[in-house]
């Protein structure tokens, strides 16, 4: 045997190598524990950091620690209500409802930045919403969020057309529709009547950016995000984990003074206080949800989700309560229904679906049995969905029925025959498109085993979540499975799903196109909550009943855990993430991880 | 010397290693296992057993039950089907996904190799460019990139496998053929005017034959611990044509946390002895016919 032998000096230094080793993996150990830090769990990482580019939930919640509007949804109180953000208070409205006018607080910055005079942050001035607002128009940014304001503001579609075309972008000539009248005023005016207007402004696409940042970062500018937010980004690891530090020059929002009747007192502990409450988040991605629930359970998590295969060993079936071995650790359970509903999109231009028609349709809806998928799949936690719009919003009708939401397999062997495809006869293999993940699949595999019966082929096709999209933007899927969750509460952002100038690439993925739903979806979409507006959009939920562009799945109700140390929790939440308003309490944190 | 009149017949390659392998007990128990496998993708392929895997036979993720028969005693899936029957389909999958990724790979990888290992020059450094350059991409990003590119299903899946694992075959031949190019055999048969095509197939190939059904049988295992992963991933097998035994670990991931182990349990039972059956034949195979590991 040989050995191999050192010098001494090579030895020492060897040692001493070792020795810095180990106290730097102990440095990095005790940053898990370090004090002030959030840690929350994220199901998707974000795709980009800039807020034009906020198109879906997780890319939104990433974007909100750093960005902010106008205005933002009151934490504490239900039904949803907006508070002054960045405005000095909520805007003056004209008398037609058309001119709506902002005061822009005194004092909000952005946050530091080489590319600001002197690299420190500057004030917001209303030039910088014009700006910001104007970007989400820009045909050269290609935004998702365009929607927001396209055809509701005063000479934007123009403004567009005519950049489409232009050599560059002309922001210092931007539509009558928004106007900075002086550094602390802002002016927004309709070309119709929008009551959604504020909602739409609360969510990430009305955030404001500084046009020197963007103009000078370029493509790099949803990597190098400055805003206005509570926090700043401090390091983002792409796929694992997004950490953000506390603002140091935040200081024009604070925790609300008042919550709902029947809330936990304990939720007003930090009223008042000058938010965020914590000086580090960290957001930590899982794609899958098993190694989430184990950092949750080890206390890496202040909060989870419940996951659907850990459900049965969390709630007892009996109470609907916290198991005891998860109560004795002091955690939360918190239930609230999600503004959402699931459901599978017919590509209404398909050729096949085009021509097969309602009955078709209505056949294949009342082949499945929503309460089975609910047990099987959800634990029972969701109620089956009558029509897009779920419960909690302006315009959700308990009492509407749609009589294919039912199980009925001998009608709907009839209305498959009424349709001309007796026993299936005639059907093409359906092309069902879904996303990744084993959940996904199963629900999948339920369908193909339903059509089955009914003698209808199906065969399932898995995608990337931005290639399930992007087949539906193409109007090539034929049937997908999704999800829609309320970008405000309003029943217009889901029945504006079904609008036909909404065809994809918008949001009406199923280019459904019915003549009458369409008038009526552009008469209620001007108008405020009213019983006239509750009897039109009856009509239209009878008109979806009757064409079935979609089986609609079912309104979710989420479950959760908090750990005994997480403060302030409160569930549903409409507006962004909720990092600023909560508070870990390291002494409680110590102990429990211990 | 009347002994001396007597014709001694001597082996063959082939018949000596038959002897060889029929002598090795790991190997025939090895060869029975395969066999059984083969017989079982073939009897599900003219749909003689597990046609009926489709059906619920009973509450959703039933455990296993001895006294209901044996479709119950590897328990019920989600759907209520029975694991023992999703587990005999998955047989045929990864079979298939086996052989016919297998059949892909060989034929590139010998004729790369031999075309590279004969010739030289600079077709032999044209094609060690673009098969090293192939071995040094990550094989599963490669693959992954593949099944997106071409679509899903087990058809991708065996064209991914076979197209990107082939290099290693090509190694192997290409240095056999360089070795052999010049032997007095194949000088021989130049000499008697054997053409490039002659010397190729006719003499150089039987000597490194050895080494294809070798790897033939590496290649095998490879092809089904792959679809299994690359279904897991969401790559693999059509859903619910055919069951597959990635798509059963696909499905533990979730339900291992509920106490349902069956599942996961029955399909890593059934790819246990086949990958190790072939591994261990693919062990004997060598030792048998290769005529440097000979004693």
């Amino acid at each position: 045997m040989s050995s191999i032998s050192f010098p001494k000096t090579t030895r020492y230094l060897m040692g001493l190598a070792l020795f810095l080793g180990l106290v730097s993996m102990s440095a990095c150990t005790g940053k898990a524990g370090a004090k002030g830090v959030l840690k929350m769990p994220a199901a998707a990482d974000a795709k980009s950091l800039d807020p034009a580019m906020a198109d879906d939930l997780y890319t939104n919640e990433a974007i909100s620690l750093i960005y902010e509007g106008l205005v933002e949804y009151e934490y504490l109180k239900r039904p949803h209500q907006l508070r002054p953000l960045i405005a000095e208070a909520m805007p003056t409205v004209s008398k037609d409802g058309l001119v709506y006018t902002f005061k822009i607080k005194k004092g909000v910055k952005f946050t530091d930045s080489a590319h600001f005079a002197g690299g420190k942050g500057r004030e917001v001035v209303a030039k910088d919403f014009v700006f910001s607002f104007l970007r989400i128009a820009d045909p050269t940014i290609n935004s998702g969020g365009f929607w927001i304001f396209d055809g509701k503001i005063k000479g934007l579609n123009d403004w567009r057309e005519k950049n489409k075309t232009a050599a560059s972008v002309d922001y210092d000539n931007g539509p009558e529709g928004f106007k900075a009248l002086d550094d602390s005023t802002l002016q927004i005016t309709l070309a119709n009547p929008y009551p959604q207007l504020l909602f739409v402004l609360a969510m990430s696409y009305g955030a404001v950016v500084p046009r020197e940042v963007v103009e000078k970062e370029g493509k790099d500018f949803g990597n190098k995000p400055v805003g206005t937010g509570p926090y700043i980004l401090e390091r983002w690891m792409r796929g694992s984990k997004i950490t953000y530090v506390k603002n140091p020059g935040y200081a024009h929002s604070s925790f609300p003074t008042e919550a709902e009747e029947g809330d936990d007192k304990a939720l007003l502990a930090d009223s008042g206080k000058t938010l965020p409450l914590m000086e580090r988040v960290e957001l930590s991605i899982f794609t899958e949800s098993q190694p989430l629930w184990l950092n949750f359970l080890s206390g890496q998590l202040d909060r989870a989700g419940i996951p659907k295969d850990n459900f049965a060993s969390v709630i007892d079936s009996g109470s609907n309560n916290l198991k005891k071995e998860f109560a004795d650790k002091g955690m939360i359970l918190t239930i609230a229904p999600s503004p959402d509903v699931t459901y599978t999109a017919f590509n209404m231009l398909d050729p096949f679906i085009k021509k097969a028609g309602p009955k078709f349709r209505q056949a294949i809806a009342l082949s499945g049995d929503t309460k089975d998928t609910l047990k099987v799949f959800y634990n029972n936690r969701g109620i089956p969905a009558h029509s897009p719009v779920p419960p909690g919003l302006a315009g959700y009708d308990e009492n509407f029925i749609n009589p294919y939401q039912r199980y009925d397999f001998e009608m709907a062997k009839k209305l498959l025959a009424e349709s001309g495809h007796p026993g299936g006869k005639g059907v093409p293999v359906l092309q069902y498109e879904i996303g990744q993940g084993a959940e996904s699949r199963q629900m999948a595999e339920d369908f193909q085993r339903r059509m089955d019966k009914l003698g209808i082929k199906v065969q399932i096709n898995v995608n990337q979540f931005s290639e399930l999209l992007s087949k539906i933007d193409q109007k090539k899927a034929m049937m997908w499975g999704v999800a829609w969750g309320a970008d405000y509460p309003d029943a217009e952002n889901f029945l504006q799903l079904l609008y036909g100038p909404n065809a994809a690439p918008g949001p009406n993925g199923a280019n459904y196109n019915n003549p009458e739903y369409n008038k009526l979806f552009e008469q209620m979409r001007y108008m405020a909550d009213s019983p006239e507006r509750r009897q039109i959009i009856h009509r239209m939920m009878e008109i979806f009943a009757t064409d079935m562009p979609w089986l609609p799945g079912i309104h979710r109700v989420t479950y959760g855990l908090s750990q005994k140390w997480l403060k302030n929790y409160k569930p549903g939440y409409m507006g962004g993430h909720i990092a600023k308003f909560l508070r870990v309490d390291d002494e409680l944190k110590a102990q429990g991880v211990k | 010397m009347k002994f001396l009149a007597r014709k001694i017949k001597g082996n063959s390659l082939w018949s000596d290693a038959l002897r060889r392998l029929l002598n090795d007990r790991f190997a025939t128990w090895s060869f029975v296992v395969i066999t059984v496998y083969v017989v079982m993708a073939i009897l599900v392929f003219f749909n003689l057993v597990g046609s009926s895997w489709q059906e619920s036979m009973g509450p959703s993720r039933e455990a296993p039950d001895l006294s209901q028969g044996p479709l119950h005693w590897m328990g019920l899936d989600i759907f209520g089907r029975s694991v023992v029957l999703k587990t005999i389909q998955g047989t045929y999958t990864a079979m298939y996904v086996g052989l016919v990724s297998s059949l892909i790979a060989i034929p590139i990888g010998v004729l790369f190799g031999a075309v590279a290992g004969y010739f030289g020059g600079w077709v032999d450094d044209l094609i060690t460019w673009f098969s090293t350059m192939l071995a040094n991409i990550p094989e599963f990003l490669l693959l992954i990139a593949i099944a997106i590119a071409m679509g899903k299903g087990t058809t991708t899946v065996c064209i991914a496998l076979g197209v990107t694992s082939w290099v290693g075959l090509a190694r192997l031949i290409r240095a056999e053929f360089m070795k052999h190019k010049n032997r007095e055999y194949v000088v021989a048969a130049q000499a008697l005017g054997g053409g490039h095509m002659r010397r190729i197939m006719k003499h150089i190939f039987p000597n490194v034959l050895h080494i294809v059904i070798i790897s033939f049988s590496l290649r095998f295992v490879t092809g089904i611990k792959s679809e299994v992963i690359l279904t897991y991933l969401g790559l693999g097998a059509e859903i619910g044509q055919r069951s597959s035994w990635g798509l059963m670990i696909a499905d533990a991931s979730g339900e291992l946390m509920q106490g349902v182990w069956w599942g996961l349990a029955a399909a890593t039972a059934a790819m246990f002895p086949i990958v190790l059956a072939f591994s261990l034949f693919a062990d004997a195979l060598r030792d048998a016919i290769d005529p440097k590991l000979r004693h």
